[in-house]
C-alpha cells in the first residue's frame, strides 16, 4: 500500500516538473476538487472557520478574517498561497501541506484570473465518504477452515472463536499457548464472570470434578448467578456515567437513582435481548408503555452529570440557563452515540466532525431528539390497589375543593368589592420590590412537608399595652425565586392575650384578625396592617394555619411584626419572642429578627402606601362578611379538607426512578416541559448566542443521506426519541451490534478487538479481527441477541482458556520457534491470556468476602461510605470520618453510594471509574498512593481483623490459622517455605497483621 | 497506533512512577514548579489588585453600563467604590487595596493581568474553566498535566499536591484536580494538614499494627512479592508493584517531616502570622482566623516546594452557602473580602518573600487566580454579583518579568479595556507550560477520538510578561 501512494506522489511531481505550468487550469474539475477534499471541511456556510466558506464563488470572493484569498499586488502572492505555501503552511491546518502539484495548480489558477462560475457550489467531500470499516455493513463472515494448520492446532480449536484467532495467527507465524492450570481458570472465571473468588468449598468441587465438561458446567452455574448481573452492571454503568449524585458545584444527592442501576443488573440477570436492553433506555416508556423497565430504562439518560444551579438558580431565559440546557442535551446525546454506536458525534458540537462524515446539522438533529426531556424523578410501578385508594381520595378533595369554591363565592357576593381590590393588589405588588434588604432577614419556622401545620410565633411586651395597630412586615429571600412575601402564610389569625397561659384557650383570646377561612392574597413586602382597636393586650400571638410554599415544603417567615401604641410608637422593639420552633440560623434567620426594626423596604413608596391602604380595605370588608355561621362552614371543610389529605399522604408513595422526563414537579426555575420540545438550532461554534437554522429531530446519517426522522408534524417527543432507539437497533446497522460485542469482547481479554471500544471512528483504531468481530456480531444479533450465549461462546474459547505465561507455546509442533514475544509482544493477537490487576471493586468484594463479611443482599437505595454533613446546601461527603465496621457498608460494591465531584478516595486510588466521563475501560495502575490505600486504609484494617477473627473460629492453631487465611484469600495450597514465612511473622506481630498482609500479596490483587 | 502509544505511556508511567510522559522537553524551562493559588467563589478584583479611580468618583450614581446585560442574580444597583483604600506599592508603584497591602512588598517580582475574561457566570462551569481549561467535567487539572508531563521530582512525596480550604471543597470539590484520562498517578493528593492521617491512608491507625510490625511486613511483603514476580518474569508491573511499596514506606517517613511546622524559627512563624498558633477565634469570619489556615497552608507549600513536590494548589474558600466562608460576597464585600483577603495577602506575601530568600523564587512559578470577578456595580446593598466578563490574574517567579502590568480593564473594571484583544485562561495555562519548557500545542492524549490539550485549541503566549 505505501509502495503505491510513493509512486503516485513522484508521478505528480514529475508531471508538475514537465507540464502543469503551461496549460490552463480550469476551476471544475481541478481547483473545485483540491477545495472540496482539503477546504470546505472547515469552510463551509456552516462552520464558516476563519469567518471564510469556499462553498460558493460568491463567499469565496468575499474572504474571510484574514482579507481576500485571490488578489494579487505587485510584490506580494495572493493570501491563499501564502497560506498552503511554504516549508511548514498554515493550511491546511492540523493536516499534512498540499503537494506541490496541487499549489501549483492553485498559483496557476489565481494567476489566470482566478475564475469560479457562479453556477458551481461545492460540497464537503468528507461527508460522502462512508469508506472506512465500521460503516460498512455486518459481513457474512464464514468460519475459517483450519485443514491447512498442523494437526495439534487443529486439536487447539474448541469453538468457531478459536478458528478466526488461528488462522489470525498464521498470518503473522503466531502460535497459541496451552491451557492453564484449572486452578488459574477457576480463579479466572469467577472474577470475570462474577467479580467474586470462589469459596474454598467451591474451589474443592471443582478441582475434583472429573467430569470431561466440569469447566462447562462451571460455566453454566456462574453464568445463571444472580451475581454475574452484578458484575456486569458494572461495566455498563462505567460507560453511561452512573452516579447517585449530580456532579458541577454542588454535587447534591439523587436518591432515586439506583432503580436503574438495579434495572441494569436485572436486564444482564435474565438475559434480556439486546435490543430491547437498547430500545429501553432511550424510549422505553414510548415503546413498552405500562411496563416497569420501560420507564427504569430511561435512568440511561439521566445517568450523567447535571448542573443545579444552572437549571435551578438560573432562569432559561437566561444565557447561562440556555447554556445549562445545552450542555445536558450535549450530555444525553454524546451518552446515547458513545455507548450504543462507538461514534464520537459529540466532536460535531462546535464544527463539522473534523474525521468522520458528520455535520452540525446531524448532531443537533441528534440534540432535537432529547429537546423535550430533562434529568427529574418519575413515577413507576405504583401498584393497583393503590392506585384505587388515590382515585377515590382525590374525588374527595375535589368535592371539598368545590364546597369552599362555594363559600369563597357566597363571601364574594357578600362583599364583591373584593374581587376589584384583589385585582388591584395584584397590580400594585410587582411595584414594590426591595431595593435593599437588611442581612437579617427575619424569624423562620421549621419545615414542613404539608401546608396544614399550624406554626406560632408570639410576642412577649412585658406589659399590658393598649393597642392601636398591628404590622406584618413579610420575608424577601431569593431562595427557590420566591422573592417578595416569603413564608407569608396563607391563612392565619392574628391573637392577644394578657396571660400567655390564655392561648390554650381560644375563646378568652383577644382576635385582632381571622384570616383563616379563605387564602390571604401574598402582600410582598407591603407591609400588612391590622386594626388594634385599643384592646388591651400584652402578649401577640401570629397562628399560621396554612403555610406557604418553600420548595416541595412548607414554612412560615415573617420579617418583623410591629405593635403600635396610640402614641404610634412600636412597642414590640426588641420584645421577648418565642415560637412554636424556630431554625435560628444567624444573622439571616432567628427569632429577635423579628422586632429588631428591620425589614425590605418597597422601592415604589407610593404604590407601598397605596397597596397597605387597599390591604387595609380589603381586611376590613373581609372581617365583616365572615358571618359566625360561614367561619363554622369554613372550619368544617378545613377539617375534612386536612384529614383527606393526611389520608392520602399516608398512602405508599409510587416508586420513583431520576430518569428521563418531561413531567416533575418544578424547582424554582426548573420546569418540565410537559412534552413540549424545546426549538433546537444548529449553533455557530457551538455558541449558543449564534444559533443558525432550525433542525428537526434526526440522526447521523448511515444509510443513505436522510438524517432528518421521517415523523409526521403532529410527531410527539416520544415518537422522537422511539425513532432513535429503532434506528440504533436496526439489524443493519453497522455499529450497534459490533459495538457491544466488542464491549464484551474487552471486558474477557483486556483489549478490544477494536482497542478504542467508544469510537469506531477515523481517529479510533481499526478490528485486529474483523471477521471475527463481524461473525460474532451476526451471530449475536440474529439467534437471539444473548448476552449470557456470548459470555459462554467466548470463555468456552481454548483463547480464553489460554495460559498467561510466556513460554508455554503449544508444544508438540514441528516448529517450536515462538516467535509470538518479539511479533506481538503487546498480545493483540491473543497467543496468550492477558494477566489483569483486579478492578476497584474486585479488590473490595474480596476483601469482603474472605473476611466473612460479605452481605449478598442485593438491590435497593446505596449504603453510604462517608459521613454526609449539611446536605441542605452543599452536601459535604466526609469518607475519612466514616466507621467501616458498619454492616450496611458490607455489601458489594456496586451498592455503593457514588458520589460524582467527591469521589470515593480509597476506591479512587484503585481505579475506578470516574462518573464525570464515560469509561470504557479501566486504567490499571500501581502507584504508591495506592500502596498505602491497601496498607492503612481503615476498611483494610477493619476487614483484617474479622478476617483474623474468622480464621481464628474457624481453626484451633496459629498455624492452621495462617494457613486457612492463606487459602482463603488466595484459593491455593500453601507451600511450605511460605508457610514457615508467614508463621514467624504472625508469631511476632499476630494474626490481625497476618491478614493485613495478605491483602497486600500482589498474587491477591492479580489474576494469571 | 494512539492506544498503542497510550498502552505504553501506561507501562511506562507504571514502571517508574517519577518518570513523566515527555522524555525531552519541548524547549529549556525557566521554572520546574508551581503554586497555584485559587480563590473560590470569585474573588473581586475591584478591591483588591485594579484599582478604579471612576468608582470612587461616581459612587453612588447610577450605574451605567452602556449595553443591556445579564447577570448571575438579579438587580443591578449603583456605582460601588471598594470600601478600602489604595496606595502605591514599589518601584513598579503599582496600586493596592489596603486588604492587600502586604503584598506591597512583592508587586516588583509579580506581572498583573487585568484583562482576563471567563465564559460564564457559574461557579462550577467558571471554576471547572479555571482549574482544568474546560467548562464541562471530566477534564485533568492543570496540575495533572503538568505532572503527567513532566513526572516527580522527588521519590517519596505525591508529584502534585493540595491543600483545600480547611473548611471544605469549593465547587466542583476534587474533580478541579482530577487526572480524568490521564494516568492515575498524576491526580492531585488532598492534604489536610489539620487530620489525624493529612494524607489519606498515610498511617495505620489501628492498636495492632506497630512500628515493627510494619517494618517486619514491609520485609516480607517484599519477599512473597517477589517470588510471585520471579515466577512471571515478563511482567514489568509485578516489580513495579514491589518499588511501589517501597515508595509508600519512604512517603511515610518523609510526609510527616514536610508538613511538621514546629521546627521552623520564630521570624519565619512570624512572617506567615503564625505565631499565635493554637488562638481561639469567634464564630464570625475573621481577619486572625484566615491568616492563620492561609498562612500555614502556604508554609506547608513551600515546605513542599523544597521537598521537590512539583505541583501545589492552595485553595482559599469553601461552597457557597451560608454564613459566607468563601469569596463570594453577593451582599457584603467588607464583611468576607476583608478577613479572606488579609488572610490571603500575609500568607501569598509571606511564601514569595520566604522563596526569594531561599533561592527558590526563580525556579517556582505562583499563580493567584480566582473563578471570575465581581461587578463594579451593587446588588442593591453592599455588595457584588459575578462579572464573568474581566477579572484579575496575577504571576510571579521562575521567568515571570516582575514589576509589570498587562492588559488592562476598562475605567469600571467591567470589561477589558480592549474588548477585541482579551487574555484567557488558555493563554494563562500556554504560558506556564511554555515556562516548564512543554510547548502546549505538542503535549496531547487521545480520548475518545480527540487529542486533548490543556489548552483545548486556543491559546497564545503571553511574551510581555515573560523576562
Amino acid at each position: 500500500m505505501k509502495s503505491i501512494v510513493l509512486v503516485t506522489c513522484l508521478l505528480i511531481f514529475t508531471m508538475d516538473m514537465t507540464a502543469a505550468a503551461q496549460d490552463p487550469i480550469l476551476f471544475q474539475p481541478e481547483i473545485a476538487n483540491i477545495f472540496e477534499q482539503h477546504c470546505v471541511r472547515c469552510h463551509n456556510n456552516q462552520t464558516r472557520e476563519g469567518g471564510l466558506s469556499l462553498q460558493s464563488r460568491a463567499t469565496a470572493m468575499a474572504g474571510g478574517e484574514s482579507g481576500k484569498l485571490f488578489e494579487i499586488s505587485a510584490d506580494t502572492p495572493s493570501l491563499l498561497l501564502e497560506l498552503i505555501s511554504g516549508s511548514n503552511p498554515a493550511m491546511p491546518k492540523d493536516a499534512k501541506p498540499l503537494p506541490a502539484k496541487k499549489v501549483a495548480a492553485i498559483r496557476t489558477w489565481i494567476d489566470a484570473g482566478a475564475d469560479w462560475p457562479a453556477e458551481i457550489e461545492l460540497t464537503d467531500r468528507y461527508l460522502a465518504d462512508r469508506d472506512w470499516w465500521s460503516m460498512q455493513p455486518i459481513k457474512k463472515a464464514n468460519i475459517p477452515n483450519l485443514t491447512t494448520l498442523e494437526k495439534p492446532l487443529q486439536a487447539w480449536a474448541r469453538t468457531p472463536i478459536d478458528h478466526f484467532i488461528l488462522n489470525k495467527q498464521a498470518e503473522f507465524g503466531l502460535l497459541p499457548s496451552t491451557e492453564a492450570t484449572r486452578q488459574t481458570l477457576m480463579r479466572r472465571l469467577y472474577f470475570d464472570l462474577l467479580g467474586l473468588p470462589p469459596t474454598p468449598e467451591e474451589v474443592h468441587a471443582f478441582l475434583n470434578d472429573d467430569s470431561p465438561t466440569a469447566y462447562e458446567k462451571l460455566v453454566d452455574r456462574l453464568l445463571a448467578s444472580p451475581q454475574h448481573g452484578e458484575r456486569w452492571a458494572r461495566h455498563w454503568l462505567d460507560v453511561v456515567k452512573y452516579a447517585d449524585t449530580c456532579g458541577y458545584d454542588k454535587d447534591k444527592l439523587r436518591p432515586n437513582a439506583w432503580p436503574y442501576r438495579d434495572y441494569v443488573i436485572d436486564s444482564f440477570n435474565e438475559d434480556k435481548p439486546y435490543s430491547r436492553f437498547v430500545e429501553e433506555q432511550i424510549a422505553g416508556d414510548v415503546l413498552f408503555p405500562n411496563t416497569r423497565d420501560g420507564i427504569l430504562g430511561l435512568g440511561f439518560v439521566a445517568a450523567g452529570p447535571w448542573d443545579f444551579i444552572g437549571h435551578v438558580e438560573v432562569s432559561e431565559e437566561k444565557i447561562d440557563g440556555k447554556i445549562a440546557r445545552h450542555i445536558d442535551r450535549d450530555e444525553m446525546v454524546t451518552n446515547t452515540l458513545n455507548t450504543f454506536c462507538s461514534l464520537t458525534i459529540q466532536c460535531a458540537r462546535c464544527h463539522n466532525h473534523k474525521f468522520d462524515p458528520f455535520t452540525q446539522q446531524h448532531y443537533y438533529s441528534l440534540q432535537a431528539v432529547f429537546a423535550a426531556v430533562d434529568k427529574a424523578e418519575r413515577p413507576y410501578d405504583l401498584d393497583p390497589e393503590t392506585q384505587l385508594k388515590q382515585t377515590r381520595l382525590t374525588q374527595q378533595l375535589a368535592e371539598i375543593d368545590s364546597r369552599q369554591a362555594e363559600l369563597t363565592q357566597e363571601i364574594i357576593r357578600a362583599g364583591p368589592e373584593l374581587v376589584a381590590l384583589d385585582a388591584k393588589i395584584a397590580e400594585l405588588k410587582p411595584k414594590i420590590e426591595p431595593t435593599d434588604k437588611p442581612p437579617e432577614y427575619g424569624y423562620h419556622s421549621y419545615i414542613v412537608p404539608s401546608s396544614l401545620t399550624e406554626k406560632w410565633v408570639q410576642i412577649d411586651l412585658g406589659r399590658e399595652v393598649a393597642v392601636d395597630r398591628i404590622i406584618l412586615n413579610p420575608c424577601h429571600d431569593e431562595f427557590n425565586a420566591i422573592g417578595s412575601g416569603f413564608g407569608f402564610p396563607l391563612r392565619f389569625r392574628l391573637e392577644g392575650a394578657l396571660d400567655k397561659e390564655h392561648f390554650r384557650v381560644t375563646d378568652e383570646n383577644i382576635l385582632f384578625a381571622d384570616m383563616t377561612t379563605t387564602n390571604f392574597p401574598n402582600p410582598r413586602i407591603a407591609p400588612v396592617e391590622f386594626e388594634g382597636r385599643g384592646e388591651t393586650t400584652r402578649y401577640l400571638r401570629l397562628t399560621a394555619t396554612h403555610l406557604a410554599p418553600r420548595q416541595n415544603d412548607y414554612m412560615l417567615a415573617i420579617s418583623e411584626i410591629q405593635i403600635l401604641d396610640s402614641e404610634g410608637t412600636n412597642v414590640a422593639l426588641g420584645a421577648q419572642v418565642s415560637a412554636l420552633d424556630s431554625i435560628e440560623n444567624p444573622v439571616r434567620w432567628r427569632k429577635s429578627n423579628l422586632v429588631d426594626g428591620k425589614w425590605p423596604q418597597a422601592t415604589h413608596e407610593d404604590a407601598s402606601a397605596e397597596l397597605l391602604a387597599v390591604t387595609r380595605e380589603r381586611t376590613a370588608l373581609y372581617t365583616r362578611v365572615l358571618t359566625p355561621e360561614r367561619r363554622k362552614r369554613q372550619e368544617t371543610i378545613l377539617a375534612e379538607k386536612k384529614a383527606t389529605e393526611t389520608a392520602m399522604a399516608a398512602l405508599p408513595k409510587a416508586h420513583v426512578v431520576y430518569a428521563a422526563a418531561t413531567d416533575f414537579s418544578p424547582q424554582a426555575n426548573f420546569k418540565p416541559t410537559k412534552g413540549k420540545p424545546r426549538t433546537i438550532h444548529v449553533l455557530h461554534r457551538g455558541n449558543i448566542n449564534q444559533p443558525g437554522p432550525e433542525v428537526q429531530a434526526g440522526t447521523v446519517p448511515l444509510f443513505d443521506n436522510q438524517f432528518e426522522f421521517d415523523l409526521p408534524p403532529e410527531q410527539t417527543e416520544g415518537d422522537r426519541r422511539a425513532a432513535l432507539a429503532r434506528w440504533i437497533t436496526r439489524p443493519d446497522h453497522p455499529l450497534t451490534w459490533r459495538s457491544i460485542i466488542n464491549r464484551l469482547w474487552l471486558y474477557h481479554f483486556g483489549r478490544g478487538i477494536v482497542a478504542s471500544p467508544n469510537d469506531f471512528g477515523r481517529m479510533g483504531q481499526k478490528p485486529t479481527h474483523p471477521l471475527l468481530l463481524d461473525w460474532m456480531a451476526s451471530q449475536f444479533r440474529d439467534h437471539g441477541q444473548s448476552l449470557k450465549q456470548l459470555h459462554r461462546l467466548i470463555v468456552n474459547s481454548a483463547t480464553y482458556r489460554q495460559t498467561s505465561d510466556q513460554d508455554s507455546i503449544l508444544a508438540d509442533l514441528p516448529k517450536t520457534q515462538n516467535a509470538s514475544l518479539s511479533v506481538d509482544q503487546e498480545n493483540h493477537y491473543l497467543w496468550r491470556a492477558r494477566r489483569r490487576r483486579l478492578e476497584a471493586e474486585e479488590i473490595r468484594d474480596s476483601i469482603l468476602t474472605v473476611s466473612g463479611r460479605m452481605d449478598h443482599t442485593m438491590g435497593g437505595p446505596g449504603y453510604y461510605l462517608f459521613e454526609l454533613e449539611r446536605p441542605e446546601h452543599s452536601p459535604h461527603y466526609e469518607y475519612y470520618k466514616f466507621d467501616p465496621t458498619d454492616s450496611r457498608s458490607h455489601r458489594r460494591s456496586v451498592y455503593r453510594f457514588i458520589v460524582r465531584s467527591q469521589p470515593d478516595p480509597y476506591m479512587t486510588t484503585l481505579d475506578c471509574a470516574d462518573s464525570s466521563q464515560s469509561t470504557p475501560q479501566r486504567g490499571e495502575t500501581l502507584t504508591s498512593l495506592q500502596a498505602l490505600s491497601l496498607l492503612n486504609n481503615r476498611f483494610n484494617l477493619t476487614m483484617s481483623q474479622y478476617f483474623a477473627e474468622r480464621a481464628a473460629g474457624d481453626y484451633d492453631s496459629l498455624k492452621q490459622q495462617v494457613k486457612g487465611a492463606f487459602e482463603l484469600a488466595l484459593n491455593r495450597k500453601i507451600t511450605e517455605l511460605e508457610h514457615q514465612q508467614l508463621m514467624t511473622y504472625a508469631e511476632k506481630h499476630g494474626l490481625e497483621n497476618t491478614c493485613r498482609l495478605l491483602f497486600n500479596l500482589s498474587e491477591f490483587v492479580f489474576i494469571d | 497506533m494512539a492506544m498503542l502509544a497510550r498502552e505504553k505511556e501506561t507501562l511506562a508511567a507504571i514502571s517508574n512512577t517519577t518518570r513523566g510522559s515527555l522524555q525531552v522537553l519541548h524547549h529549556p524551562p525557566k521554572a520546574t514548579r508551581v503554586v497555584q493559588l485559587f480563590m473560590g467563589g470569585a474573588a473581586s478584583h475591584l478591591d483588591m489588585f485594579d484599582h478604579k479611580p471612576a468608582l470612587e468618583q461616581h459612587h453612588g450614581e447610577p450605574s451605567d453600563f452602556g449595553e443591556p446585560i445579564e447577570l448571575f442574580q438579579n438587580g443591578l444597583g449603583p456605582w460601588m467604590k471598594s470600601p478600602w483604600k489604595f496606595a502605591a506599592h514599589g518601584e513598579s508603584g503599582k496600586m493596592l487595596s489596603e486588604v492587600v497591602a502586604p503584598l506591597g512588598a512583592c508587586v516588583d517580582d509579580m506581572a498583573f493581568i487585568h484583562n482576563v475574561t471567563g465564559k460564564t457566570g457559574v461557579h462550577s462551569q467558571a471554576t471547572y474553566l479555571q482549574a482544568t481549561g474546560f467548562q464541562d467535567p471530566g477534564f485533568p487539572g492543570m496540575g495533572s498535566w503538568i505532572s503527567y508531563a513532566l513526572g516527580s521530582l522527588n521519590d517519596n512525596l505525591p508529584t502534585f499536591v493540595v491543600l483545600p480550604d480547611h473548611r471544605g471543597y469549593a465547587s466542583n470539590g476534587p474533580k478541579n484536580w482530577a487526572s480524568a484520562f490521564l494516568p492515575a498517578h498524576s491526580q492531585g493528593t488532598t492534604i489536610f494538614p489539620q487530620r489525624s492521617n493529612p494524607i489519606d491512608d498515610l498511617q495505620a491507625l489501628a492498636k495492632f499494627v506497630t512500628a515493627e510490625s510494619d517494618r517486619d511486613g514491609f520485609a516480607l511483603l517484599k519477599k512473597l512479592n517477589g517470588d510471585y514476580q520471579i515466577a512471571r518474569p515478563d511482567d514489568s508491573r509485578l516489580e513495579s508493584r514491589i518499588r511501589s511499596y517501597e515508595l509508600a514506606a519512604k512517603m511515610q517517613l518523609a510526609a510527616p517531616t514536610a508538613l511538621d511546622i514546629s521546627e521552623e524559627p520564630e521570624h519565619i512563624l512570624k512572617m506567615y502570622g503564625l505565631d499565635k498558633l493554637g488562638a481561639t477565634y469567634p464564630a464570625e469570619i475573621n481577619a486572625p482566623e484566615e491568616i492563620e489556615y492561609f498562612g500555614r497552608k502556604c508554609l506547608i507549600a513551600r515546605r513542599l516546594l523544597e521537598r521537590d513536590v512539583r505541583f501545589v494548589q492552595i485553595w482559599s474558600g469553601n461552597d457557597n452557602s451560608f454564613p459566607r466562608r468563601n469569596w463570594d460576597s453577593h451582599e457584603n464585600i467588607a464583611r468576607d473580602h476583608g478577613p479572606l483577603a488579609t488572610g490571603m495577602a500575609v500568607g501569598a506575601a509571606a511564601l514569595i518573600q520566604d522563596l526569594k530568600q531561599r533561592g527558590l523564587l526563580n525556579e517556582t512559578l505562583v499563580l493567584w487566580t480566582t473563578e471570575f470577578g465581581r461587578m463594579p456595580s451593587s446588588q442593591g446593598g453592599t455588595g457584588r454579583d459575578h462579572n464573568p466578563f474581566v477579572f484579575t490574574n496575577w504571576l510571579c517567579g521562575g521567568g515571570i518579568q516582575g514589576g509589570t502590568t498587562h492588559g488592562l480593564s476598562d475605567q469600571w473594571g467591567y470589561k477589558p479595556l480592549d474588548r477585541d484583544n482579551p487574555t484567557q485562561v488558555y493563554d494563562i495555562h500556554a504560558t506556564m507550560l511554555h515556562l516548564l519548557g512543554i510547548d502546549h500545542e505538542k503535549l496531547t492524549v487521545r480520548h475518545n477520538g480527540i487529542d486533548r490539550r490543556l489548552t483545548d485549541v486556543h491559546g497564545h503566549l503571553i511574551q510581555e510578561i515573560l523576562t
